[in-house]
């Protein structure tokens, strides 16, 4: 099943904070469990006039993966984007086909998209919502890849987060360090990181490849990009961990801002956005799902 | 100028060997798609296109023509401006109806290229270019008296009126950052816009009610048109220049999102918004002064309006107004112009080269210059209704064939045509909008009609000599 088809499942209630109890027992569970999770095409955009090669590293974690490669060109308002195609079509096509080839002899699957645009952040939204992306790669040059930093957050996304990184990882000889933010509560911890494992030899990653650990910080931001500083790529779920995404805005862009490698962010789904993903869970809850 | 409409002949060269650059498109909602797969992002939106035609538009109507306007017809000026508006409103609304069928860059003289041919396309395409320069030159004229009211007003006393060497000097400056590239100019422009109107409204509605005696004081006793009727309309086809903004929405049609709700709203809203300002501002200015004074205070006469109505602060808030509405028009226009010259440069109209983008900057430098250099030129002579009117009257042609067009393309649609906008009381509007159109530029002083029939010419010239192979009609 792909993330489209999924798309057409009954809505799960997104009103966790209203009435926490009756949303665990709702449709999203079955779905997330029916091994689908975190699977669907990853987003994977490219200045393409400055790109010359996609970088080893980036290859690797793709090298399972579907990809939307989309190229694309940035313009100053006053360049109309029909006047930079004329002048620069070819040669970015080109371009991109190149780095499409470079993907797909790894493996990967390769969709190509090619956008002449003025503004960057509505392309890349637009088009991970036309090809129903599940995650998007924020490439930093990377060049091989031997373990890979997972963040998880509260149970929800631990689904799409680790389902995806099983499906990108499973077979390869790379390692996977499942990583918690403990807010105060072991249990909690101890519970969204098992679920995580669960998941990622469910996918068919070799246990003995997968690590876990767990962190107290204030700052989560700067505890991921300590802790990231010692893997070749991060992997992490869109939203912050609770309040401080209003604070300071969302940690997944932090952290690639800061990370010297390349992260792949995994995309909300709609029904998830607000304190779906925030930390103080109730123990039960998380036992509840791990079922 | 034997037009074909058969797509299946391969289009013809012009003298350089260049073919127009024509490839079949799909037009969504938020993207254009070629066939090819390459997607060209529609980037602006319903404020975006409202601020680019209230943008062109208010700096002349409101900063520049009260004085002179008023000198010339007297309180009935404000009638002047209605006329205009609804002028301006008769071809907007067929300027609507092909932009949502066409919804590509290039404005007018795409519409017209493909629904009459190369050669009207050619006129109104080299006249659109120019038209705009006369149209950035008149406002960067206006901006020169601003500026020199401003260092008038703190004191600094100069033995020349610096008014054009200002001008010019800001020309230079607004080309050369448009060629280096401003980062968020759009957004700038937005928040430009939306200061001037909040300041307009604050001051027209105190001076409204002002007029209408409600704070006691005492209205000038002028009849209402002083020198007859036929100044009134002459002096519409004067002021017409003010409501040239919202074709340049249609410059852009191809990176409006959401084209077919967009482009009638930001065309039709933004001619309604500007003429509402107009009719209320030469009210109030003819209500405080008599058309005698308002004629010698010149270009800044609205200005001395506010100092009558508010005092010192009133002539600061007005004169930093007019200052960044005159700013805001001639930017517009020099970036407009220089889609003109990309659009015909595409139909391989004028040489490629002109297309070309700086690789440094990533701007279209040579359209860019193509449009600057000759404002600057035109800045220097410093006529204000000269460069006026002539920038009317290469609008008008446009408008008054635009309208043709419409014609045209209803009585025999081809194929392609579907517009998601449909001009209402068709073929009144369109019909009434052409003559009108046409009827205008009569009204001229005569070196403009020779200046514009000069461009004409020598555009229908061009024409033969460099491209009359090219075939556009229905190449869309």
């Amino acid at each position: 099943m792909t993330a489209h088809d999924r798309e057409h499942e009954p809505e799960p209630e997104p009103e966790i904070e209203t009435d926490p109890e009756t949303t665990e027992t709702g449709t999203e569970n079955e779905s997330e469990r029916s091994g689908d999770a975190g699977s669907g095409p990853i987003l994977v955009p490219n200045r393409i006039l400055e790109t010359d090669a996609i970088e080893p590293g980036v290859v690797s974690l793709l090298s399972r993966a579907s990809v939307v490669l989309l190229g694309y060109h940035e313009l100053p308002e006053q360049t109309p984007p029909g006047q930079a195609r004329l002048q620069f079509e070819d040669r970015a096509q080109n371009r991109l086909d190149e780095l499409a080839e470079s993907l797909e002899l790894a493996g990967a699957t390769v969709e190509t998209r090619l956008v002449f645009t003025h503004d960057r952040e509505q392309t890349l939204n637009r088009v991970a919502d036309e090809t129903n992306c599940v995650a998007t790669l924020l490439p930093n040059p990377s060049m091989r890849l031997e373990d890979v930093l997972v963040p998880l957050r509260g149970e929800r996304s631990v689904e799409r987060v680790a389902g995806l990184v099983g499906n990108l990882l499973a077979g390869l000889d790379v390692s996977v360090t499942l990583y918690h933010l403990e807010r105060g509560d072991e249990r909690a911890s101890a519970a969204v990181l098992e679920r995580g494992r669960k998941v990622l030899t469910g996918r068919g990653v070799d246990p003995e490849l997968i690590e876990t650990r767990t962190e107290t910080s204030r700052t989560p931001v700067r505890a991921i990009v300590r802790t990231a500083e010692e893997f070749d790529a991060v992997v992490m779920g869109e939203s912050d961990p609770g309040v401080m995404t209003f604070v300071f805005g969302q940690t997944a862009a932090e952290v690639a801002e800061r990370f010297r490698g390349p992260v792949l962010v995994v995309r909300r789904r709609g029904d998830e956005d607000g304190p779906a993903d925030d930390p103080t869970v109730p123990v039960e809850r998380s036992e509840d799902s791990t079922e | 100028m034997d037009e074909r409409p058969d797509a299946g002949d391969p289009p013809a060269t012009n003298v350089e060997g260049d073919q127009p650059v024509i490839d079949a498109s799909m037009e969504t909602e938020d993207a254009t798609v070629h066939e090819e797969g390459t997607e060209l992002e529609r980037t602006i939106t319903l404020t975006g296109g409202l601020s680019i035609g209230v943008g062109t538009m208010i700096g002349a109507g409101i900063f520049v023509f009260p004085g002179l306007a008023a000198g010339r017809a007297g309180p009935a000026a404000a009638a002047s401006f209605a006329i205009g508006a609804v002028v301006a409103l008769l071809v907007a609304l067929p300027a609507s109806e092909l932009a949502t069928a066409m919804p590509r860059s290039g404005g007018g003289y795409y519409f017209i290229s493909r629904g009459l041919g190369t050669v009207y396309g050619t006129v109104v395409g080299l006249g659109l270019w120019l038209g705009l320069v006369f149209a950035s030159a008149f406002y960067l004229v206006g901006f020169g008296h601003y500026a020199a009211a401003v260092l008038a007003e703190i004191g600094i006393q100069l033995s020349v009126n610096p008014a054009v060497p200002l001008g010019v000097l800001f020309g230079a400056l607004l080309t050369g950052l448009s060629m280096t590239g401003t980062e968020r100019a759009a957004a700038v422009q937005n928040v430009v816009v939306g200061l001037l109107l909040v300041i307009l409204s604050i001051f027209l509605a105190y001076g409204s009610l002002d007029s209408l005696g409600l704070f006691g004081a005492e209205s000038t006793p002028e009849r209402f048109a002083p020198f007859g009727p036929m100044p009134v309309i002459s002096t519409a086809a004067l002021v017409f220049t003010s409501y040239l903004g919202f074709a340049q929405v249609a410059t852009v049609a191809g990176e409006i999102e959401q084209p077919s709700r967009n482009l009638p709203l930001a065309m039709i809203g933004s001619v309604v918004v500007v003429g509402l300002f107009y009719v209320t501002t030469i009210f109030v200015a003819t209500s405080a002064f008599s058309s005698g004074d308002l004629e010698a205070f010149g270009e800044t006469a609205i200005v001395e309006v506010a100092r009558e109505f508010v005092g010192l602060p009133g002539a600061v808030a007005i004169l930093v107004a007019g200052l960044l509405a005159t700013v805001s028009s001639a930017n517009a226009s020099i970036l407009s112009s220089s889609r003109a010259v990309y659009a015909l440069s595409k139909d391989a109209l004028l040489p490629r080269r002109a297309s070309e983008i700086n690789l440094r900057y990533g701007t279209p430098h040579v359209a860019l210059g193509l449009a600057g250099v000759p404002i600057l030129l035109l800045t220097a002579t410093g006529q204000v209704e000269l460069l006026a009117e002539v920038a009317s009257f290469l609008h008008l042609v446009m408008y008054g064939l635009l309208c043709v067009a419409l014609l045209v393309l209803r009585r025999n649609p081809p194929e392609w045509y579907d517009p998601d906008f449909r001009t209402p009381a068709y073929p009144v509007v369109p019909v009434v909008g052409a003559l009108a159109s046409f009827g205008l530029i009569a009204f001229m002083d005569f070196r403009s009609i020779a200046i514009g029939i000069g461009v004409m010419i020598v555009s229908v010239g061009w024409y033969f000599v460099y491209a009359d192979e090219i075939t556009l009609k229905g190449q869309v």
